[in-house]
């Protein structure tokens, strides 16, 4: 008998195991139906083995959109504490829409929070991508690009960054798995102020992780050259000039000549930058008249 | 052999027979839509968390229904699983579905604030102020048709 059960047992946890997804069906159901399982293989049985198994899936489980969200929220708090905010409604307006038109053709149109985008008032040349989605970019940046097509791929590579989490990849990996030794496996919605000290510990030690990647370090050089050339499918897709990328490349280049500082210490050097975009650009013809046009409106937006 | 083979053929069976798949809203907000495209008439505003049954399959886009309302939404504002009345969600979608099944826990409001009260210099009111920031789906619309720029 024991034998009849394991046998039973073990092939709902292949199935759950094996991720089938077969939409509804539940241990319980399948231990409902006559002459599926021998009589003696109890629903609470079958309950045990799926519990093990969500237990199985939870303390594996990756950061979730809303917890990316609110990582990211801090994130962006800890940049705004050493690049302020500029104000300007017009000039923001106008970065979020070449921004969202650029996320809207990735990977992943939707995040939890949406994507933001903002101007930090600093001459330093660069940008920012927080997990989640707020993306921020520098004056200096601003006066960098020359054009619409360079300003989304400016914003394009900050968005293959949220695309492809590599923000939260630079968390340690052994702060999640103590986060989740405290979330638990159970639902509840509010925890205990001990739990709440210490998942608060965890998440601060993981936006310092952050914030060293982001702003000291800079992601890997696999993580920026995956960006460089997701960026270029994005801006494809939106009907910009993915060439953009290597004319933005190329005045970094020049621009890093005798200078230093954000984003030309945190990225790899605009050559190598610049050979490996060259290597991956899509074939794409775009109307001249068109990215005229979208020159004309960045000019006349962006006014220095 | 012959007994697991009758289990799993029974279980794959039920499973087709069972009622339509449901899937969770993972984003704060979004919307149920007229046709299958972005811009496209709102029908039905869907918050997180909320359970829309799919009909169908198109692309990138799945239609959908939700409280009596049909219409699409793109497949990455939503995530597998299905849902138990009595038991909240469950099965089907692997982590993704336990996350949602996890709403609010993990790094949440609760831990966010926490983390405020020990950084009390920290910026959070710019953040607020950089997410309240609103284009509307007209001007966005519009941005791209002058400027010959699409969406897929």
């Amino acid at each position: 008998m024991k034998i009849r059960i394991l046998i039973s047992s073990a092939a709902i946890l292949l199935i759950l195991l094996a991720g089938c997804n077969i939409p509804g069906v539940l241990p319980d159901q399948v231990a409902g139906l006559p002459g599926v399982l021998p009589s003696n293989l109890r629903s609470e049985h079958v309950e045990m083995a799926a519990r093990s198994v969500r237990a199985v899936s939870v303390a594996s489980r990756p950061i979730s959109d809303s917890e990316e969200y609110y990582v990211g929220r801090a994130v962006a708090a800890r940049i705004l504490q050493q690049y302020p905010l500029f104000k300007d409604s017009r000039l923001t307006q106008y970065v979020n829409l070449v921004g969202r038109t650029v996320a809207l053709n990735s990977e992943k149109p939707n995040t939890y929070g949406g994507y933001h985008f903002a101007l930090l008032n600093s001459q330093e040349i660069n940008a920012f991508a927080c997990p989640g989605g707020a993306v921020f970019i520098t004056l200096g940046m601003l006066r960098t690009v020359h054009s619409e097509d360079e300003l989304a791929a400016v914003l394009a590579h900050e968005v293959a960054h949220v695309n492809f989490r590599h923000g939260i990849d630079s968390i340690s990996k052994s702060r999640w798995t103590d986060a989740l030794a405290i979330i638990g496996t159970e639902a509840a919605k509010t925890y205990g102020s001990a739990d709440v000290a210490r998942l608060a510990g965890i998440f601060e030690a993981s936006i310092d992780d952050i914030f060293k990647t982001l702003v000291v370090n800079g992601y890997s050089r696999g993580q920026e050259e995956e960006a460089d050339r997701a960026s270029l499918v994005y801006l494809a897709r939106a009907g910009y000039n993915p060439k953009s990328m290597a004319g933005f490349l190329e005045r970094l280049k020049a621009s890093g000549r005798g200078s230093s500082g954000g984003l030309l210490d945190t990225h790899p050097a605009a050559s190598d930058r610049l050979d490996e975009v060259r290597g991956s650009m899509p074939d794409r013809t775009v109307n001249p008249l068109l990215e005229q046009s979208r020159t004309k409106r960045f000019s006349s937006t962006v006014l220095f | 052999m012959g007994r697991i083979a009758i289990i799993l053929a029974v279980v794959f069976s039920a499973g087709l027979l069972h009622a339509a798949e449901i899937v969770r809203v993972v984003t704060k907000e979004n919307a149920v839509r007229q046709q299958c495209r972005f811009f496209s008439p709102v029908k039905q505003k869907v918050r997180y968390n909320d359970p829309l049954t799919i009909l169908s399959r198109s692309g990138d886009w799945y239609k959908v229904s939700f409280r009596g309302v049909s219409g699409c939404i793109h497949k990455g504002a939503v995530v597998a699983g299905t849902y138990s009345p009595g038991g909240g969600l469950r099965g089907g979608g692997g982590a993704s579905a336990e996350e949602v099944s996890l709403a609010g826990k993990g790094f949440n409001p609760q831990v966010e604030a926490a983390y405020k009260g020990r950084h009390p210099g920290l910026n959070f009111r710019d953040v607020d102020l950089v997410e309240r920031f609103q284009v509307s789906e007209d001007a966005l619309e519009s941005f791209l048709r002058k400027g010959g720029l699409t969406t897929p």
